[in-house]
């Protein structure tokens, strides 16, 4: 795409074709590490004389996310530790909060209810995790070949940022909305159930489309689809059709040239837009009372019933926990397409 | 001349496959407005229908009720600094993603517990982020405003995003453009304004388009930051402890509309610079 | 109308700028005390969207000459900034269910009766917890038990001088039902249980307030006797929990609403016929056409009280203006423009002055409507000849069987309420 940007600098960005089949290699066999010998990194040697340091250009940001991330964060660490009062929290310590997130009474008595089962809260956030990765396979499935039509099939550069906002329009109205809105859609007297009994596939408006895992599962496919098809969108954009051009020439087939130059190149899209989606959906917290009509309680809503009685200490025990599970999925993903490689 | 039926062959096929993604491209947006459809229809709700179908009656009653002062809170208001406060969330968010990711194109000390307090900011949980940094400026004496500790909470939450999306142009970026410039003896700045701006150009405006989308649309992290008037969120928000009004959907409608509008605008510009440029 | 609460606004926001500006140089002057400056720019208040309404605030702008500008929150957000920011405030439009967290944070101070001049005209309701002798109290968190303070905030038996909260408007909930589906009238809580509605119940999404309607099915059912339904026990709340995963499992319920609208909604679009609801819900239903009735169960009601309450730090200025926005509510006008909503207040005499006759038969003496009624924007929503659900005032308010509460094993009632949700 960005070629398309500057029309007198074309096939200058991106990946030469040499270097594509090179970086295909490496990036099958993904912890194969950042091939030294590439002259990537002979540039990367060379590149660093001017410029200097990093310094004035991390400052700011960093100073921005020290006081307003940082600072916050350590807060909540410390909130973790405190006492609830039931009106609060006083500052005496305590590690109560954290055998109450994992304690489960009778997990070791075969007759109990709850034997060798885990806690609500982790149950919870394990629910949560099952959802965050149907959805996230979801919109990959769904989102992916719209990212390789914008970016492959549309030529002009015009065209491609146009449909791509297109894409991103119903994202500007406010989530509470578009959440409202899928009432109407998929309700017992909605638009959908309504198309249905009138084609004749069903006799009557059939229940499962709202307050459903059903409707929840797509109601958030597509509130953020977009959120995977932007970042892959763009790893796709900066492949230069002329390798594709090439591979074809050489007797590549499509699905040839799919599986060993297209997908690779778009991996630390797929990486990101995963970490966009799963981050979002671990948080989440008003669409499933709205869609699926609160039948079932994520971590979010956990944390806000806690804080709304004002138990601080164990609404920032849930956060922290959820934060370490985040931080996992995202350092799993990472593994799995290192994106800071080569940079 | 074999190559040429094997040529037209191909073509044919080439133009079969990228219709088959256009009507897939249709069908996703259909998914994706789907509900915007509905919002769009009921927005035109008669005066006593509500906020589901069956539609009684067609009218602009909601849209009117829109323009008009609302009885809780302030939509209006609050919609203006929603706006106000999702494009200087914007401008931040294009323009520290731009920085890092400049920062990040060559490793240095601390790159990996920055990258990972940058990831942070998307995974604390809003309402206590917005308690720990509530709890800090009370005990400091100072007061929480939007476009203060607002705005402080929202660039922590979109910068993960605008950053990302950097890292994914720099990623495998070709730096022998850059190299060329420098040879020929240009400087830094100029290097950046004349070879690497243009460049990455897209990938800001995505950045930056992030930061504006989610700032918009943030509830979590402003309740108790937002001080004493709401933000567009906080203000539907509150409003649903009250009965839901085809109003909403006008509102939705409005912005929907406004953006499309706004689409339209920047593609013309586009088209008229590019001219320009040629 | 909108015209005239255009300018209205618009006079009060020059002036909001003017004083704050006087008040700017005043600070300086002063060496910057700003709370104590703060009182001439007027006063601000929070709370819900049912009390924090641009025209309750508006009219008491006017009325007591100085600007008073609320800010709508959602309950989260609202109970959080109450306790986490009595800076933000001067006025806090509060509940009495979150007393227990209001009270001993001390971020409120105590109402002094002397400075409430119609004290004695606010009914019993509040004060003793019976509006007519016979009347029972009702269990859990009723007004009366967390009303009186002393001098310091704490509490004590009352009647006392001091106060936590000078009352305001209240409303008894109950199931709201569409009579053409249930096919009879509803007239126990037992019937939220019933299978004839499997899966076209809904139930309240608030873990506090949602096990107690259950709690009401249940001892309706007769298969379980709690001893304080406002303060259950572990075992009492596991009994009901476990009960309520097995209907859950079963497929019973439809949906859980949180907000007023989800509730409405529910019913309008047909997707449930029963459901624990709000009675001015019940009105917004109708209002649209589709028929719905308020069921007024055998075993009582479930009450609701809230009022409004003033922040620790408002002092000076600020406080004797806060003290006059209090007398304005108990005036009446504000009374007349709720009780137009569905809700009632706690001195109904004088929201008599402000209701016309007709409105006052039909919304609080039961009495069935003369005439076509408005709501307080000037829609109709009562037509005439119509008799308001759950009889008059004091019919209702002598039958209510348990408060909204905070019970004492809150965090235990939302780990199993998660459990139930999740099941």
């Amino acid at each position: 795409m960005a070629n398309h940007a500057i029309p007198h600098h074309p096939g200058l960005i991106g990946t030469g074709p040499g270097q594509a089949v090179r970086r295909d290699g490496d990036a099958s066999g993904e912890r194969a590490g950042s091939g030294a010998a590439t002259p990537a990194a002979g540039a990367r040697v060379r590149r660093s004389h001017p410029g200097g340091h990093a310094g004035w250009l991390i400052a700011p940001a960093t100073l921005w996310l020290f006081v307003f991330l940082l600072v916050p964060l350590a807060s909540i660490f410390v909130f973790s530790f405190f006492t609830s009062t039931g009106h609060g929290m006083a500052p005496e310590p305590t590690i109560k909060n954290y055998v109450d997130y994992f304690e489960v009474e009778g997990f070791f008595d075969p007759e109990a209810r709850k034997f060798l089962k885990p806690s609500v809260f982790l149950s919870t956030l394990g629910t949560t995790f099952r959802f965050a990765l149907t959805v996230m396979a979801l919109c990959l499935l769904v989102g992916y070949p719209i990212a390789y039509f914008l970016a492959l099939q549309v030529q002009a550069f015009k065209w491609q940022l146009a449909l791509f906002l297109l894409c991103m329009v119903p994202f500007w109205t406010s989530y509470l909305i578009r959440a409202v809105a899928w009432l109407p859609m998929l309700g017992r007297r909605g638009l959908l159930n309504r198309a249905l009994v009138e084609l004749g596939i069903v006799e009557k408006p059939v229940s499962f489309l709202l307050y459903s895992e059903f409707g929840y599962t797509m109601a958030l496919v597509q509130l953020y689809v977009v959120l995977c098809v932007g970042p892959i969108f763009f790893s796709l954009a900066k492949i230069d059709r002329q390798i594709l051009e090439a591979a074809r020439d050489m007797g590549a087939s499509a699905f040839q040239i799919f599986r060993e130059i297209i997908v690779p190149l778009s991996l630390p899209g797929v990486a990101i837009g995963m970490i966009f989606i799963f981050v979002m959906l671990m948080g989440e917290f008003a669409s499933a009372v709205v869609v699926y009509g609160g039948k079932i309680s994520t971590v979010g809503t956990v944390i806000l019933n806690y804080y709304t009685f004002a138990n601080y200490p164990f609404a920032a025990v849930n956060a922290l926990m959820l934060m370490v599970a985040m931080m996992i999925g995202v350092i799993v993903i990472l593994r799995v397409v290192d994106i800071r490689k080569q940079l | 001349m074999p190559a040429k039926p094997r040529k037209s062959a191909e073509a044919r096929r080439r133009t079969l496959v990228k219709s088959g993604f256009g009507v897939y491209f249709v069908v996703f947006l259909v998914f994706i407005y789907g509900p915007m459809f509905a919002m769009f229809i009921l927005s035109f709700q008669g005066p006593k229908g509500g906020t589901g179908f069956p539609m009684r009656g067609v009218s602009l009653f909601w849209w009117d009720k829109l323009i008009q002062p609302s009885t809780v809170g302030d939509l209006k208001g609050a919609l203006v600094r929603s706006v106000i406060l999702a494009l200087i969330v914007m401008v931040i968010t294009a323009l520290f993603s731009t920085m890092l990711g400049m920062a990040f194109r060559r490793p240095f000390r601390g790159s990996g517990a920055l990258f990972y307090t940058i990831m942070a900011g998307l995974m604390v949980p809003g309402v206590l982020l917005s308690l720990g940094l509530a709890t800090l400026l009370k005990q400091l004496g100072l007061s929480p405003a939007w476009w203060s500790s607002g705005l402080g909470v929202h660039v922590v939450w979109t910068l993960p995003f605008g950053f990302l999306v950097m890292m994914a142009v720099f990623n495998r970026f070709d730096a022998s453009l850059e190299e060329a410039a420098r040879d020929m003896g240009a400087g830094e700045w100029t290097v950046f304004r004349e070879v690497t701006l243009p460049l990455i150009l897209p990938g800001i405006v995505a950045a930056g388009l992030f930061g504006f989308t989610l700032s918009y649309d943030e509830f979590a992290r402003t309740t108790l930051l937002a001080g004493e008037f709401n933000t567009l969120p906080l203000d539907i928000n509150a409003s649903m402890t009250q009965r839901i009004r085809p109003t909403l959907f006008a509102l939705g409608t409005a912005s929907t509309i406004f953006s499309l509008l706004m689409i339209g605008l920047f593609l013309l510009v586009y088209t008229i610079i590019y001219r320009r440029t040629q | 109308m909108s015209d005239k609460s255009l300018h209205r606004r618009g006079r009060t926001r020059r002036q909001f700028l003017g004083d704050s500006a006087k008040i700017t140089a005043a600070g300086a002057l002063a060496g910057g005390f700003p709370h104590i400056a703060r009182g001439n720019d007027g006063i601000r208040t929070i709370g819900l969207a049912v009390s924090i309404i641009n025209e309750i605030q508006g009219k008491a702008s006017e009325d007591l000459g100085f600007s008073i500008r609320g800010q709508a929150l959602g309950y989260g957000a609202m109970v959080g900034k109450m306790l986490n920011q009595n800076d933000q405030y001067e006025v806090a439009e509060g509940y009495f269910n979150d007393m227990d967290v209001m009270i001993p944070s001390k971020v409120w101070q105590p109402i002094d009766t002397q400075r409430i001049p119609e004290w004695e005209k606010v009914t019993d309701l509040a004060k003793t917890g019976r509006l007519t002798p016979e009347s029972k109290p009702g269990q859990g968190d009723a007004p009366f038990r967390h009303l009186w303070l002393d001098a310091d905030g704490n509490r004590v038996e009352g009647p006392s001088r001091y106060i936590s909260m000078l009352p305001g408007w209240h409303n008894a909930d109950s199931l709201g039902y569409n009579p053409e589906e249930t096919g009879r009238p509803i007239e126990s809580w037992a019937e939220l249980f019933s299978e004839d509605f499997a899966g076209q119940v809904a139930l309240l999404n608030a873990p506090q307030i949602g096990v107690m309607d259950a709690a009401l099915g249940v001892e309706g059912l007769g298969i379980f006797q709690f001893g304080d339904k406002g303060n259950m026990t572990r075992e009492e709340i596991d009994f009901l929990i476990d009960f309520l995963i097995e209907k859950k499992e079963a497929g019973h319920f439809r949906a859980f609403w949180e907000t007023f609208g989800q509730s409405v909604n529910l019913m309008l679009n047909g997707e449930v016929v029963l459901e624990s609801m709000w009675s001015p819900a019940v009105t917004a239903i109708k209002a649209e056409g589709v028929p719905c009735v308020y069921a007024f169960p055998k075993e009582g009601m479930r009450g609701w009280h809230g009022g409004c309450a003033i922040s620790a730090r408002a002092e000076g200025a600020a406080l004797d203006q806060a003290y006059e926005y209090l007398n304005w509510w108990l005036d009446g006008w504000a009374g007349a423009f709720v009780a137009r909503q569905g809700y009632y207040m706690s001195v109904p005499d004088n929201v008599q002055k402000h209701l016309e006759p007709e409105e006052w038969d039909y919304w609080y003496a039961g009495k069935p409507a003369a005439k076509e009624l408005p709501d307080p924007y000037g829609t109709i929503i009562v037509p005439e000849g119509e008799v308001r659900d759950g009889g008059s005032y004091w019919d209702r308010f002598s039958n209510i069987a348990v408060w909204n509460s905070l019970m004492d094993e809150n965090d235990y009632l939302v780990e199993r309420w998660t459990e139930f949700l999740n099941a």
